[in-house]
């Protein structure tokens, strides 16, 4: 049997036999080093493992600095190289090749590099972290640019890298035009229709959402997946799942991620987790390589290149994933304990055309300041009701950023997320529909970490009503086709849910600006311009919406227990006002810079997440 | 066969209800029944259809709102009936949904409820004139219904879905009749009560022991309160939003914020309620009972349906607190108003008996005894019903009484109605050229009968008040509430106001055309 470093550590007591036995099961089963196995799946300190080669007399090279043949390295796959941990940098004057790995006394590895490069191979001692770096960055160009260009190349009708195409700028441009001719002819009337669609506009988008919330609120009477059925499940049945994180500069994050992937009740063994590391972020692979207790997951760098998005560092981490099934969450997320065998139980109870679950978002430090507290408000709205209202009612769901499940082949398939849409994820969910698949919700809790800062909140947020505004355009470039494929109520589904909550955004301070100019003026300008009728509805429509998304916001927190927070959901008109200020600037993006990737900072709360809570059953 | 049936009963047996009250509205509205309300209902849809001014003004402060609403989607049918339609609907509609409830929540078999629920409907007097008068009653029932069914399923499966929709129904019951908004403070303890719920303490204990224990943990109370606050704001904020814009509108369009509750031209109760002062003395009536305690007492009496309901919920406190509340309700009424409670606050106990019947009905007895009971019960509340409308201070709801007993009358013809007989002979008089001054704030009666408002002159036109100083600018005619008329005081042409114009040397009239409560005058000018 072929020994490497595993087998010297356990022979010296420094590795148990139990634990190697069991790296070496992972190590079969997804093909890696075995000294991979056990960095990745928490069996061995880096520190540790540096500090015995360097006992052994294996000084450890930096190879970065290293001099590098590329001849060698273009014979190798990237694949097999960051599966065992290896990279050739040179031959020597002996004609030996030099191979940086991180388990010099690998003898498996050396037998097949032997093979393939048909000379005496001598392994140098190196850091595993810096070998994936320098692997990616040289030899992963390929799947980099296939993460950037493959959706565009086969589904090209579905990327958002053009934003507008030639007939929505006429139909867009025209519309302008129309207007503005029509307001210089027909001043008063233009007005009252204007005023009046928009009003009407403004109400129906609202009363959609009390009617998806009313709707979801019924689904809670229905439980797919019970506690029961998620205590009997034979562990020996479930698949491997992939988790993939994206990360770019969360090194503070790092540790609190460890223990979150901890509390996770699922086999150690079944959990292949990507950590996704941008190439020039050393700060957050610094914090890995200083990690004083074992990781959990294993690193994947993500070579540099344009757009620097988080969709297309998923789509990186696509080709190396192994899961049947695939999740994504943030750095920052605490999902439910039992949420992964939730969603096979319920993936297994599902017709097979449901390929994606959505998980509810909420958040751990609700009550740390006036935002954090709308932000959960308004979260618990959403995930709560409006997506179960969607899902109950058959009408397209956008996925949200993170706790959301795939069927990983079917992923593959649909072409993965558009690295050039900022709300990729949403975008996925609504062309999931659109290949008249299904989107589900899982009745399971993901806590992040809510914006605490306004200015953070805003950038943030104008990226996501920015990326829904991508969606709109990119889904509606041929109507006539979205009709056919999601049918009528799925296709006024999208227009009020994504365009709607866009359009709304954009539309709510001119509204209110009238409300105020009536209120304060007493109708002296306002009623020169419309008559009574269209004051009245116009007046109903702003005061009964506004009620209304109090009252939406507040069942939400009513039903996961919040209920100190109810009365914050009296404040929805100012929070409105912000996702104004947001979406304003979200437009101005999307015309100047579409692809711009807003950062939003993490770890900024004070809080910790211990004091998460269950989802409510 | 049997499965199709057992399928199809509730919608045949409503379609058979549905048939009955369109035949009995048919005889007694054929002998001169037509109450004021369905006729203050029917001369808003006249004058939203057949005038073209202020219609925003008729639309958006006609109150009680769903009323006015639900009739005017059965416009096509004529003003006069579609106030009668929409009752007649709304009612089969409730005993329908009550057929339902009883088949899904009950679990009972259908030869036991069947027979109680088809009892009342057909055969109970005051769901009889929930159906025909034309009034808001069973729009009332109806939203009063699903609320506490509402209410009752929260219990059952504790989901903000039947807490969210027992908010919608309040502002539907709210927008049918003002007084519940005093629910308010009736559902106070039962809201204290159901908050317990989601505490953490020992749900073993008798509830008052759960009670005391909450209470006097700081930790717990907050809990406490928080729940409560919370569940009464879920509960109260959108009618008091509707409330709200509701007065908003009614200030913007009418000057008033609470134009919708005490104009005559919008509400009809400012005409229709009858002070108690006018009736107390008149014994043996129900004014007499109106009370406390004993008026809670009375309606008990006469719903012996709510007692069997009290006995089913024995033990169980949150719900029982909610059976309660409408009597709280009450309590407050009587204190609040002056006036004399019409059937509804009576109905709405027979409503109730029957929620509380849908939820824990034969839980106690074979299902022999439980129809037994049932119907000997239902039997009762029918006895009962009958029993008040013989005690009933309300002329109406007598008159309503004395044609649908009499049927000797059924043959009799509308025309000897006064407001009819007012209403042909102006339909006689009045055209374009010659025009009939009429105040609707108390001719409402009279206006609802007219063929067409194509000669007359009403408040709702924008000239009203010209002509009501100048009239011979714009009438000929002029129609006068006499000193008999009870309504004399809220409309501007009386017999005092024509006498004070008449005195300014205005004009000269000539009697016309006159009843015991009406006067038409012809207008002429003073000659030089």
């Amino acid at each position: 049997m072929a020994q490497c470093v595993l087998h010297k550590m356990t022979s010296e007591g420094s590795f148990s036999d139990e634990k190697l036995e069991t790296v070496l099961h992972i190590s079969d089963v997804y093909s890696y080093a075995p000294i991979k196995a056990a960095l990745n799946f928490g069996f061995l300190v880096r520190r540790d493992y540096l500090d015995f080669l360097e006992k052994h007399n294996q000084s450890i090279i930096d190879i970065r600095n290293e001099e590098l043949d590329e001849v060698y390295i273009n014979q190798c796959d990237i694949s097999h190289m960051n599966s065992f941990l290896y990279l050739p940098l040179r031959k020597n004057s002996s004609g030996e090749l030099l191979v940086a790995a991180a388990d010099p006394f690998d003898e498996k590895l050396i037998t097949s590099l032997v093979i393939k490069f048909k000379c005496k191979i001598i392994l140098l001692a190196a850091s595993d972290l810096d070998i994936t770096w320098l692997g990616h960055k040289l030899r992963g160009e390929f799947f980099v640019k296939e993460a950037v260009f493959s959706l565009m190349k086969t589904h090209p009708e579905s990327s958002a890298l053009i934003t507008f195409t030639d007939a929505q700028l006429y139909f867009i441009f025209g519309s302008i035009g129309l207007t503005f001719a029509l307001i210089i002819l027909f001043f008063k009337p233009t007005f009252i229709v204007l005023n009046l669609l928009s009003s009407l506009f403004f109400l129906f988008s609202i009363l959609f959402k009390l009617y998806l919330a009313l709707t979801g609120s019924k689904s809670e009477l229905h439980s797919v997946v019970s506690k029961s059925e998620i205590k009997g499940v034979n562990e020996s049945t479930l698949p491997v799942y992939t988790i993939l994180l994206p990360v770019y500069k969360e090194d503070k994050l790092i540790r609190k991620l460890i223990w979150n992937l901890r509390s996770l009740d699922y086999p150690k063994e079944k959990l292949d987790v990507k950590l996704l590391i941008e190439e020039d972020d050393d700060k957050t692979l610094n914090a890995v390589r200083n990690l004083d207790f074992p990781a959990n997951f294993e690193v994947i760098v993500v070579p540099f290149h344009m757009p620097k998005t988080k969709p297309k560092a998923c789509n990186y981490g696509l080709h190396f994933s192994r899961g049947e099934y695939l999740a994504i969450y943030d750095a920052e997320d605490v999902p439910d304990s039992d949420q992964l065998k939730k969603v096979v139980c319920q993936f297994r109870k599902l017709p097979e055309e449901f390929v994606v679950l959505q998980g509810a978002l909420n958040y751990f430090n609700k009550n740390e300041n006036l935002l954090t507290r709308m932000f959960t408000l308004e979260y618990s709205y959403w995930f709560d009701y409006m997506l179960s209202g969607l899902e109950t009612l058959d009408v397209p769901i956008p996925l949200g950023g993170t706790s959301n499940h795939f069927k990983l082949a079917t992923l593959l398939e649909l072409g993965a997320w558009d690295p050039f849409n900022v709300t990729e994820d949403a975008d996925l969910g609504l062309r999931v529909f659109d290949n008249g698949m299904k989107v589900g919700v899982v009745n399971s809790t993901t806590l992040e970490e809510a914006n605490n800062e306004f200015f953070n909140w805003i950038r943030q947020r104008s990226r996501w009503i920015k990326g829904y505004m991508q969606t709109y355009l990119v889904h509606m470039r041929d109507p006539a086709r979205l009709v056919r494929q999601v049918g009528w109520r799925g296709f006024f589904g999208f227009n009020f849910f994504i365009g709607g909550t866009s359009f709304t955004f954009l539309l709510y301070p001119i509204l209110l600006l009238f409300f105020v100019i009536y209120m304060i003026f007493k109708f002296a300008f306002i009623r020169s311009i419309f008559p009574d009728w269209v004051l009245y509805i116009s007046i109903f429509n702003f005061v009964a919406g506004n009620v209304l998304m109090i009252y939406v916001n507040m069942l939400a927190v009513f039903k996961r227990r919040y209920y100190e927070l109810i009365l914050f959901s009296i404040l929805n008109p100012i929070y409105w006002l912000m996702h104004s200020r947001a979406a304003y600037m979200g437009l101005w993006q999307l015309i100047t810079k579409p692809f711009y990737w807003e950062k939003t900072n993490h770890g900024l709360s004070k809080l910790s997440s211990t004091s998460a809570v269950v989802t409510p059953e | 066969m049997n499965r199709f049936i057992e399928k199809y009963i509730n919608g045949f047996l409503a379609l058979v209800l549905l048939v009955f009250y369109l035949l009995l509205s048919w005889i007694i509205h054929r002998a001169g029944y037509d109450h004021s309300e369905n006729l203050f209902i029917a001369e808003k849809i006249k004058i939203l259809f057949d005038t073209n001014e202020n219609n925003l003004v008729t639309v958006g402060t006609t109150f009680p709102t769903v009323v006015f609403l639900s009739s005017l989607l059965f416009t096509p049918f004529g003003p006069l009936f579609a106030t009668v339609l929409a009752s007649i609907s709304l009612t089969v509609l409730l005993y329908y949904s009550i057929l339902k409830d009883f088949k899904e929540t009950s679990k009972l078999p259908d030869f036991v409820y069947i027979p109680l629920v088809s009892l009342l409907f057909f055969m109970h007097p005051g769901l009889i004139y929930a159906a025909i008068s034309g009034r808001g009653v069973a729009a009332i029932l109806l939203f009063f219904y699903y609320l506490f069914r509402s209410l009752f399923r929260y219990y059952r499966t504790q989901t903000t879905f039947y807490l969210s929709m027992a908010s919608i129904y309040l502002t539907g019951l709210v927008f049918c009749d003002f007084n519940f908004i005093w629910l308010l403070l009736a559902f106070f303890p039962f809201i204290v009560f159901v908050s317990l719920e989601g505490l953490k303490i020992n749900k073993e204990q008798a509830p008052v022991a759960q009670y005391f224990e909450s209470v006097n943990n700081s930790s717990q109370r907050r809990k406490l309160t928080n729940r409560a606050v919370a569940i009464y704001i879920i509960i109260f904020l959108l009618p008091g939003g509707a409330l709200l814009l509701f007065g908003y509108l009614n200030d913007s369009h009418a000057g008033n914020p609470t134009y919708y509750l005490t104009s005559q031209y919008a509400n009809w109760h400012v005409l229709g309620n009858i002070p108690l002062g006018d009736v107390i003395s008149q014994k043996g009536t129900n004014a007499t009972l109106q009370s406390q305690i004993v008026f809670q007492a009375y309606v008990l009496l006469l719903n012996p349906l709510l007692l069997l309901t009290f006995y089913y919920f024995k033990g169980k406190l949150y719900e029982f607190f909610t059976i309660v509340a409408p009597f709280i309700l009450v309590a407050i009424l009587i204190i609040n108003t002056q006036f004399y409670f019409l059937i509804e606050y009576y109905l709405i106990f027979l409503i109730l008996g029957i929620v509380g019947l849908t939820f824990y009905a034969g839980r106690q007895f074979t299902k022999k005894v439980t129809w037994f009971i049932f119907f000997i019960v239902g039997l009762l509340n029918v006895f009962m019903g009958i029993y008040y409308f013989k005690r009933t201070n309300d002329e109406e709801e007598k008159k309503f009484f004395s044609t649908l007993r009499h049927y000797k009358n059924w043959g009799r013809k509308k025309e000897t109605d006064e407001d009819f007989k007012v209403a042909r002979y102006i339909n006689e008089i009045a055209d374009v050229n010659n025009k009939v001054l009429v105040d609707d704030a108390a001719a409402f009666k009279i206006v609802a009968q007219l063929k067409s408002l194509e000669g007359i002159e009403l408040p709702a036109n924008k000239s009203f008040g010209t002509v009501v100083e100048n009239p011979l600018v714009g009438v000929k005619y002029m129609c006068v509430a006499k000193l008999e008329n009870k309504y004399k005081n809220f409309t501007v042409l009386n017999s005092y106001n024509l006498a004070m114009m008449q005195a300014k040397g205005q004009f000269i009239t000539e009697l016309v055309y006159q009843t015991e409560n009406w006067a038409i005058y012809k207008l002429y000018p003073v000659e030089e």
